[in-house]
């Protein structure tokens, strides 16, 4: 009885599971993008969609995860990185295709504090006051916003000071939802996610930190790089420029 | 808000806990019950997966298993793809899950009366029937305990799958990718609605599973 209760629950639990392992119909453009890129490639994906037809599925997370798994063989298209040094290292080993590396837009940073907050933080400089606690930044390790963050308080002199108040996130959206959530007094974060409701920002003078140019490059194993190429050249379009200034990017032929 | 993610976690975690039975209980009765040179250190290496950060450990599995690692391949000579796929998923709730079962029923069969097994075999019944006859039965509460703990663990896996099998929607985001990157596109609507459908679907599992064990076998 027992048993063939069982059965019957193990090939219901089948039958219902098993459409799901169908794949998605054709053309489908896997686009592998940094995590700073995640709402303005929803939009930019979606126009996309509309005008040619292709379906894109967005893979976005941290640049350094991302660029690991293209290089071991993950199905992108196409990889939008959030620096160029990741690209530059799966150029030279032969991940992509080095003709179609380009720039596709330069970053910036901002001074981030809960929308809530009293402090009066203006500059850099406002971040040594002692009810300034905890700072969230990416982690300058790994993560390029992390790393401009860091150049960037130091060239205002304070990063020693406030080294001991800093708090790590995985990457820019982590350090984001450090300040959103209030668990940080102030934060640095890249301008195209800052402008959330839970958040108050001032811009950082980009002249702080080294250019945060973001790299593009089409994967070598993609079966569609035309199609690839054809995206990357409508985020820096007619249709995808406005959105890409919109969430805070300089593009190229702006800087 | 998409269903697949659901319906592939639960794919992923049923094909995974009998994946993990199939590897995990003749392991833990081989612990339990044969002495061997190493037995300590075997014993030791299956909870490993619980001491690396999942990420870490995903990341060294996707270089074995990656189209560059000996595995992968091997795998890819096959025409077989591994990383990046639902199976890779599958793998990846393996790794995570095994520890939990194999100490809950090396446990379990540790408890067994060897009286009541030595019976059977002065009976003539062979060492195979002897464990589906007499140590399964005085056991099975443990090992019930451990699958549970393993296919919970295999629902909720999120740093080997997001190495192994990637994050990609509609072919490998599993349900806690999903909500995560929800709650990385501060849609926290969906990542809220997805997180309750995920708790309330477990539970409802659970609860249903908790009941068919209140059963007699």
């Amino acid at each position: 009885m027992v048993k063939a209760v069982l059965l019957c629950a193990l090939s219901l639990v089948v039958s219902v599971v098993s459409p799901t392992v169908a794949q998605p119909k054709p053309p489908v453009l896997t686009v592998y993008g940094a995590a700073d890129l995640t709402v303005a490639f929803r939009e930019i994906a979606a126009l996309f969609e509309k005008g040619t037809g292709t379906k894109v599925v967005l893979v976005l997370g941290s640049t350094g995860n991302l660029a690991k798994q293209i290089e071991h063989g993950a199905p992108a298209d196409i990889f939008f990185a959030a620096n160029a040094s990741f690209v530059d290292d799966l150029q030279a080993k032969g991940a992509t295709i080095s003709e179609t590396r380009q720039l596709y837009a330069q970053g910036r940073i901002v001074l981030a504090v809960p929308r809530d907050s009293k402090l009066p933080i203006q500059r850099l400089e406002d971040l040594r006051r002692p009810d300034v606690k905890r700072i969230a930044i990416a982690n300058p390790e790994h993560a390029p916003y992390g790393r401009a963050a860091q150049e960037a308080l130091q060239a205002a002199g304070v990063w020693d000071a406030l080294k001991p108040r800093l708090v790590y996130g995985e990457n820019i959206r982590h350090a984001l939802q450090f300040i959103e959530t209030g668990a940080v007094d102030a934060g640095i974060v890249a301008l195209s996610v800052a402008d959330t409701p839970a958040v108050r920002y001032v811009p950082i003078d980009p002249a702080l930190h080294a250019p945060l140019n973001q790299i593009a490059a089409v994967v070598k194993r993609s079966t569609r790089p035309e199609l690839a190429l054809a995206f990357l050249q409508f985020v820096n379009g007619p249709e995808g420029r406005p959105i890409m200034k919109r969430y805070g990017f300089l593009l190229p032929g702006d800087f | 808000m998409d269903a697949f993610p659901i319906l592939l976690s639960f794919q992923v975690s049923l094909v995974a806990t009998v994946l993990t039975l199939a590897l995990g209980l003749p392991l833990a009765w081989v612990l339990a019950r044969r002495r061997f040179p190493g037995h300590d250190v075997v014993e030791a290496a299956v909870v490993l997966p619980l001491v690396l950060p999942p990420t870490v450990l995903g990341y060294y599995l996707l270089v074995v298993i990656g189209a560059r690692g000996p595995v992968g391949r091997l795998l890819g000579g096959l025409g077989i793809e591994l990383a990046f796929t639902w199976r890779a998923a599958v793998l990846a709730a393996c790794i995570g899950s095994i520890a939990l079962l194999v100490k809950a029923a090396q446990a379990g069969f540790e408890a067994v009366d060897r009286r009541l097994e030595q019976a059977a075999r002065t009976l003539g019944r062979s060492e195979w029937n002897i464990f589906w006859s007499v140590t399964l039965p005085l056991s099975w509460r443990a090992v019930f305990a451990g699958t549970v703990l393993a296919f919970c663990r295999a629902l909720g896996d999120f740093g080997i799958t997001l190495m192994v099998a990637g994050s990609i929607p509609g072919l490998t985001q599993t349900m806690p990718l999903a909500i995560y990157d929800y709650v990385q596109a501060n849609q926290m609507r969906e990542a809220n609605l997805l997180s309750l459908v995920a708790v309330m679907t477990a539970l409802l599992f659970l609860l249903g599973l908790g009941r068919l064990a209140r059963l007699r076998f």
